[in-house]
């Protein structure tokens, strides 16, 4: 019976691991991420400022702020799920028998 | 955000019935006004509205097409409506033969408005409801929440 000896990577596979993500576009999910975290909060401050307007009777259709209410709420909820998914992945790889 | 044309489009649909409430109030509102405030006779109103886009039907089946879409408004126009003749010869607007024109506004009519209004209204916020949802749900694929 030929059993097949456990191959360890060959020396400098490393590196092509490595190239995969470039550091350049290693930056890309982080400046993705701030550029979502930057339009969320832009979301929540109109929201806010609807709201505001609002109770100063400033605006004439109360629709439009309780729909700016529910893109913002939604908008949160997504960025929240991405940063569970996020961190999700990242306690798996902590948990990872070395 | 493509998800968000939905709300778009729904948004839209709400601000045509909100304003079609307000000329069905101002109407009935206006049920015994002999004129208006520059002096001309009130007149009946009307919301004329249509789709926002002029596209050929089979573009609105393409997603990219629904950004904006919607609903508009696009003027109040007078009804059609001769005015309403009273004989109220003490009126201090009555002319010549003693007859007072009140506009012909037709109170039933208007009430009919007024619900239809307002189940339109409705239907719009249970389609952006429903959008709501959708997306809503579709944040808890692959979650434990």
């Amino acid at each position: 019976m030929n059993v097949p000896s456990v191959d360890f990577l060959p020396l400098g596979a490393e590196g092509a691991y490595a190239t995969k993500s470039k550091p350049g576009s290693a930056g890309d999910f982080a400046h993705w991420l701030d550029q979502e975290f930057t339009e969320v909060n832009d979301k929540l401050n109109q929201a806010d400022d609807l709201v505001r307007k609002l109770t100063l009777g400033e605006v004439d259709n109360v629709h439009h702020v309780m729909i700016a209410l529910d893109q913002a709420r939604i908008s949160f909820q997504l960025l929240t799920q991405v940063r569970n998914k996020l961190l999700e992945g990242y306690q798996e790889i902590l948990r990872m028998s070395v | 955000m493509n998800y968000l044309s939905a709300f778009k489009i729904s948004a839209s649909g709400m601000t045509v019935e909100k304003a079609r409430l307000d000329v069905t109030a101002m109407n009935l509102a206006n049920v015994h006004s002999t004129r208006t405030a520059d002096g001309r006779a009130f007149v009946p109103m009307q919301v004329i509205s249509v789709a926002k886009q002029g596209a050929p039907f089979a573009s609105y089946l393409s997603a990219a097409s629904l950004h904006g879409a919607g609903a508009q408004v696009v003027g109040v126009r007078e009804r059609n409506a001769a005015p309403r003749m009273v004989y109220e010869p003490g009126h201090p607007e009555a002319d010549g033969k003693g007859f007072v024109a009140y506009p012909g506004v037709d109170p039933v009519g208007e009430m009919v408005n007024l619900i239809s209004t307002m189940r339109a209204y409705e239907a719009n916020v249970a389609a952006l409801n429903a959008a709501k949802t959708m997306a809503l749900k579709a944040l808890e694929l692959g979650g434990n929440t």
